[in-house]
């Protein structure tokens, strides 16, 4: 199971002086400042990539995750989307601390603590519900980016989705790194730890069934559309702003008095 | 020119810069807050009404209308193509954005059922839009962050983008559009026409 992941962002890179976009005329100033922008020079082989993703997507990854929504309760998925970030908490871990954020890696830590105990093996996100500390993403690629590693042009890696080399590394470095991975052998071990890859892509999968579709929908050019909010979204969360705040007592619908 | 007329004439330029200065006022933070919940509660009070989805989109659009800079946005979003089109073009061009836009969240009035909202902490981000934070809740889904752009257009606060996620609205679709343009030998018409496209489909859903 973990060759093959390895494998994908290799052969993405040998492939990739496959195909090229051809460099705007250099006398067009702004249609040069946007080519730039994009960030995306190898385009007619990334959207030959998305072509093929979309081809598994629609055959296996979109079907698989609505079945999983059709027959899997939904207190039940949130257990699971709970274990399985919870499983990811010392490459969090690892990760808030080499960005120095001491306090970032303080509320990793006690939420790992505690769901892994109290919340009986993260199963139950009672960190975030009973003592509000809310959870975050981090990884290497991340790390990388706050250290000044540049993204490097845009990819679409089948199955992984939009992406970029620096981003690819981290997502390898993130497999090697994490501890689960490193103990035990064996046949369990190996079942343990497919498992959890194979739920990680159903559950990812299962989350984003509306927003993609929302995509297929209403963008005239979907590849477009996601190369776009991939990289902006991957920004905010590389500045930490997509860290979920807590509603606060604000008004909107509810008619609280005005502050 | 004596040195009177000079010296009147200068303070006359100054105060006109100062006045225009004046003109142009930022966007007061509580202003743009208290904005985006009175613009959020006619939002929801018509997605949530019993009224005939028709009916429903009627009122959005009107909402919409009065709410959202229109032209600004749409004139960002064709970004450097605007200069290329042709006048008309760039009216079929606004008035198809417009539609665009009504459908689009016409379309997810069934999705949106039942939601409530909560307008949280704002932020100037520069000298003419503030950010406006606000916590979307849905009945069982979890709830997620939305924040509104926010500027000033001839005196009237006007939504200018919606972020999500960190993802701008506008610029994902100016990115959406450019890539359809150039696609198409940098043609806007080719733009216009798949545009036209997509509001047939979207009205064909919306009457299921």
């Amino acid at each position: 199971m973990r060759l093959p992941v390895l494998i994908l962002p290799l052969l993405t890179l040998l492939l990739l002086p496959a195909g090229c976009a051809t460099r705007p005329d250099p006398a067009d100033p702004e249609a040069v400042a946007e080519f730039e922008q994009t960030n995306d020079p190898a385009e007619p082989f990334n959207r030959t990539m998305y072509s093929v993703h979309q081809a598994i997507d629609s055959a296996v990854l979109r079907p698989v995750a609505v079945a999983y929504r059709d027959v899997v309760p939904q207190p039940v998925r949130l257990g699971i989307t709970n274990v399985l970030g919870n499983l990811r908490s010392p490459v969090i871990l690892v990760n808030d601390m080499l960005q120095g954020q001491p306090r970032r890696a303080g509320d990793t830590l006690g939420r790992f603590l505690i769901n892994s105990t109290v919340g009986l093996g993260g199963i139950f996100d009672v960190a975030r519900d009973h003592f509000g500390v809310r959870g975050h993403n981090g990884d290497w690629g991340q790390t990388m980016a706050r250290w000044g590693v540049e993204e490097g042009p845009f990819l679409f890696v089948p199955i992984l989705g939009p992406s970029n080399p620096r981003d690819l590394a981290g997502f390898g470095l993130g497999l090697v790194t994490d501890p689960l991975n490193w103990f035990g052998q064996g046949l369990a071990v190996d079942i343990l730890t497919g498992t959890r890859a194979g739920m990680t892509v159903i559950d990812t999968r299962e989350g984003l069934i509306e927003p993609l579709d929302e995509v297929q929908r209403t963008s005239l050019d979907p590849y477009a559309t996601l190369r776009s909010a991939f990289r902006q979204r991957r920004n905010a969360e590389i500045g930490y702003q997509t860290d979920q705040a807590a509603p606060d007592a604000g008004n909107g619908t509810e008619q609280a008095p005005p502050r | 020119m004596t040195m009177t007329t000079r010296r009147i004439l200068l303070l006359g330029a100054a105060l006109g810069l100062s006045l225009a200065g004046a003109a142009r006022a930022e966007p007061d933070p509580a202003r743009a807050a208290r904005f985006i919940q009175t613009t959020g509660q006619e939002l929801v009070a018509a997605i949530n009404s019993n009224a005939p989805v028709a009916q429903r989109r009627q009122e959005v659009a009107t909402i919409l209308r009065r709410n959202v800079d229109i032209e600004g946005v749409g004139r960002f979003i064709l970004g450097r193509w605007w200069r290329v089109a042709t006048p008309s073009e760039r009216q079929e061009y606004l008035k198809l954005f417009e539609e665009t836009l009504i459908h689009n969240l016409a379309a997810r009035f069934g999705e949106y059922q039942g939601v409530r909202f909560t307008v949280g902490r704002t932020q100037q981000r520069s000298e003419d839009d503030v950010l406006v934070n606000t916590i979307i809740e849905r009945p069982n889904n979890p709830p997620f962050s939305l924040d509104w752009r926010i500027g000033e257009v001839n005196g009237q606060l006007k939504v200018v983008d919606v972020i999500a996620e960190g993802t701008s609205l506008r610029l994902t679709q100016r990115s959406e559009y450019s890539s359809v343009i150039q696609r198409n030998n940098g043609q806007v018409s080719a733009l216009l026409a798949a545009m036209r496209n997509q509001i047939q489909q979207l009205a064909a859903r919306e009457g299921r």
